[in-house]
């Protein structure tokens, strides 16, 4: 008899048990159930490693194919290889193309001779989209030159498009990383001249992360620059600020340079509309953040000066 | 090679399927060599054959073409030129099939001529040890280069059609260093296929070997520098005994539309690769001379 009651007694306890659980799991913030996107089930929060990776892989698809492997010599942290998409920043609003140094020579001299012989059989060049590879270039091994970006070439543009792919799979995975969003969207507008489809999926990137301000701004400079809504990019900026003074609030290291971005505009917006009060408003809170102090302070004693036009 | 002195090698033979001697006079050392040569080319034409019978590469071929072809359809931002990532899934697919051919090909050839005893009546036709496993090898390696034609046909048309740029010398040279690898995985499989009892093992052991160089073989120098003597001479060591397979990756010259490889540099590459698969070769051969068939 014993065994049957140890069993019976075990069914009993299995049942108490679940039916405990359940409800708790039910309402378990942790729970995968809940959510309706497929790869959220399947990957959890796995997802974002390979989202991190389909992000790299756009890097890589920048440099075309000549990006450093986990062996090679590292910078000293993870984020400017990366951030190389943009240019080692956050995507510049006025659409510079910054030059820098994100990939130094990573390769160095040839160790050997099957090192020396195996660069003929993958890109040693640092070269970003749009630059042609010249052909004695790619087995030289000796890194480091930038070749003339020649925007007015038709491959140019296009090679841009090429990154996209992995910008898209990567936003799919995971979608509260809103600088996937904001580097599609500075390609897609600044290169490929599509601010429509940059637009949407700021948007799309919006809905994901509510009130991000670095969004927001980006979303107001396609008002400004390709809508010509200004009052429209305005209302964005604005309301940009104000989230990005509430996200500063509490956060021990603060984003200095989304916060100079959006006062600098938003400046130079009240600026050229006549309202210098306002202008100044912005530019003196911008002069107690931004690094070049001077010029700023410059801008506000020339501003000062001027009569005021605007209320 | 005249039949008659591979006689001692046939130790594992039993008696009454020792080969015949040849009735004719012995030929010449010209005429042995032709005769080792299209008794090899008649093995691998069966090897061929065998191939073409068996739904491993048409399996293999649709289901890369329809990835590549779905992967194809998504639209992007509306760009309908972007082609670089669909090129790099369909290589990748290229590749993962053509090892998959080449290698469980191979793996099975030694093992099921043995399991069907058909390996006696070969070697009694008379065809030596050697020139089976060389038909073995030419008809594996033949079988795996259409295979690939196909493969880089389907490649060059759905990236022509992408970029509207038939860069045919890139795909060339992409497509004979990815074949001169090939080579050396299959003699080496056929060495281990020699080896190894089944051609389940075989196939996970080369499997594993040939994604570990593929992956590590062109960082190992860089491990082997970080560490203390005398490990360090010993990885550097398997470092330059190791074929580099990756040398002949160059998928990532061909994704991102880089100029071809200078002509004597391929040729050095596919020198390279003739070497090792001669040293696998010979390998094999010796193991074989000395195992029993029975």
């Amino acid at each position: 008899m014993t065994p049957q009651l140890i069993l019976g007694a075990g069914l009993v306890s299995a049942i108490a048990l679940s039916a405990a659980l359940e409800p708790w799991h039910q309402s378990w913030a942790g729970s995968r159930t809940g959510s309706a996107n497929i790869l959220q089930v399947a990957l959890g929060d796995a997802r974002k490693l390979f989202a991190k990776q389909f992000f790299v892989q756009a890097d890589v698809y920048l440099h075309a194919g000549f990006y450093p492997s986990m062996f090679d010599n590292k910078t000293d942290d993870e984020s400017p290889r990366v951030s190389a998409l943009n240019g080692g920043s956050p995507p510049a609003s006025d659409g510079e193309h910054q030059e820098h140094d994100d990939l130094p020579d990573f390769l160095g001299k040839p160790k050997d001779w099957i090192d020396a012989f195996g660069r003929s059989f993958f890109p040693t060049k640092h070269l970003h989209v749009g630059d042609k590879p010249a052909a004695e270039e790619h087995h030289e091994g000796d890194g480091h030159d930038h070749a003339e970006d020649d925007p007015s070439a038709e491959g140019d543009n296009g090679a841009a498009r090429e990154i996209l792919p992995w910008l898209r799979v990567s936003a799919t995975l995971d979608p509260e990383q809103p600088q996937t969003y904001l580097v599609a969207a500075y390609w897609l507008r600044k290169q490929l001249n599509k601010p429509e489809e940059a637009e949407r999926f700021l948007r799309e990137g919006l809905q994901s992360n509510p009130g991000h301000e670095e969004i927001l701004f980006e979303l107001g400079a396609i008002a400004a620059e390709h809508r010509h809504d200004l009052e429209r990019a305005r209302n964005l900026w604005e309301l940009a600020l104000k989230n990005w003074h509430a996200h500063q609030a509490g956060q021990p290291e603060t984003n200095l340079l989304s916060g100079a971005q959006i006062l600098g505009r938003l400046a130079k917006l009240e600026e050229q509309q006549g309202r210098r009060d306002r202008a100044l408003v912005h530019l003196r809170e911008l002069v107690t953040i931004s690094p070049s102090k001077a010029a700023i302070q410059q801008w506000i004693t020339e501003l000062e000066a001027k009569p005021s036009a605007g209320k | 090679m005249n039949p008659t002195q591979a006689l001692p090698s046939f130790n594992g033979l039993p008696g009454n399927i020792a080969p015949l001697p040849v009735a004719s006079a012995p030929p010449a050392q010209a005429q042995g060599v032709f005769d080792a040569l299209r008794n090899a080319q008649a093995i691998a034409g069966v090897v061929i054959l065998e191939l073409y019978r068996r739904k491993d590469f048409y399996v293999l071929f649709v289901l890369t073409a329809l990835v590549t072809l779905v992967l194809g359809s998504v639209n992007f931002f509306g760009e309908a030129k972007v082609a670089r990532y669909l090129k790099e899934v369909c290589l990748f697919l290229i590749w993962v099939s053509s090892l998959v051919i080449a290698i469980t090909t191979t793996a099975r050839q030694i093992p099921a001529e043995r399991e069907s005893r058909t390996l006696f009546p070969l070697l009694a036709k008379p065809v030596t040890r050697n020139q089976l496993l060389l038909g073995k090898f030419l008809g594996c390696w033949e079988a795996v280069g259409v295979a690939l034609l196909v493969f880089y046909i389907f490649f060059g048309v759905i990236s022509g059609t992408r970029e509207h740029a038939w860069p045919l010398a890139n795909y060339f040279q992409a497509a004979t260093l990815h074949w001169g690898m090939l080579g050396i995985v299959v003699a080496m499989t056929l060495a281990g296929s020699v080896v190894f009892a089944a051609p389940s093992s075989t196939n996970t052991i080369v499997f594993v070997v040939t994604a570990g160089i593929l992956l590590l073989g062109r960082h190992l120098n860089k491990v082997a520098l970080q560490m203390n003597e005398p490990l360090q001479t010993v990885v550097y060591a398997v470092y330059f005994a190791l074929p580099h397979l990756e040398l002949f990756d160059v998928r990532d010259l061909i994704i991102h539309n880089w100029p071809p490889i200078p002509w004597l540099i391929w040729c050095g590459a596919l020198g390279y690769a003739l070497v090792y698969a001669t040293i696998f070769l010979a390998l094999a051969c010796l193991l074989f001379r000395r195992k029993a068939v029975n």
